[in-house]
């Protein structure tokens, strides 16, 4: 049985904890499984919307603070096989394009591509969650 | 007086901020307040830049979430952690954070 888990990240990167947190676990939402039964899987996505599509933003340098970014997270994300969504309202209200984003693992040998989307397709990736998370 | 405000969150403080008033005014950007610099929710500037005051933006926190100086409006200066202590001390007398 698969369990589906939905990662919501609604607010802004760093100044406090909710969105590492959310990458956090998102990512390690997929060890999960060393503790199910043969059968049992967890399918977890991560989805930006609102002000949290502003985690995505590439050339996000660490070199003042020396801590890891979101953009390193997200990256982490993908390379592991995360769905990760955009909301592609809230790119269009910050007019953030596409090229501006982390948008796939590639530098890291990472297959999996970000998508933007809808909020009507992340509402009902929602709906059809097992477990949600709004961070 | 000379009033330095430091702006750290995007979207609250902003009713406080409407209503300070400074015979010299400062408003710096900082945390999350930096967005206020370089996005433009909606396509609009922020009504913050209605206020009549210098602006300056920390360039670290800039470069924390993706930006760069040459993203922020010409009426904002960036600055860095050394301009902020400056400011501190030779431009304005009172400080406030929001």
């Amino acid at each position: 049985m698969i369990k589906k888990l939905a990662f919501i990240v609604r607010s802004l990167p760093y100044k406090n904890e909710a969105t590492r947190l959310a990458l956090t676990h998102a990512i390690a939402s997929q060890t999960v499984e060393i503790y199910l039964e043969d059968g049992d899987n967890v399918e977890p996505f991560l989805a930006l919307v609102g002000d949290g599509v502003l985690c995505g933003l590439k050339n996000q340098s660490n070199k003042c603070y020396g801590i890891t970014t979101m953009e390193q997270h997200i990256t982490n994300a993908l390379l592991l096989d995360l769905n990760v969504y955009y909301c592609k309202e809230d790119l269009e209200r910050f007019g953030i394009s596409e090229d501006q984003l982390v948008m796939d693992a590639e530098s890291l040998g990472g297959d999996m591509k970000a998508s933007i989307v809808p909020f009507s397709e992340i509402q009902a990736a929602m709906e059809a969650a097992d477990h949600l998370q709004i961070f | 007086m000379k009033l330095a405000v430091f702006k750290s969150d995007y979207k609250t403080g902003g009713d406080i901020v409407d209503r300070l008033s400074a015979e010299k005014l400062g408003i710096i950007f900082v945390g999350n307040g930096i967005y206020h610099a370089s996005v433009k929710d909606g396509g609009a500037a922020d009504p913050i830049f209605q206020k009549n005051a210098n602006f300056y933006v920390l360039a670290e926190d800039l470069e924390i979430r993706g930006f760069n100086a040459s993203q922020v409006p010409a009426n904002v200066k960036v600055v860095t952690y050394d301009d902020v202590v400056d400011l501190m001390f030779n431009d304005y007398e009172k400080i406030v954070w929001v």
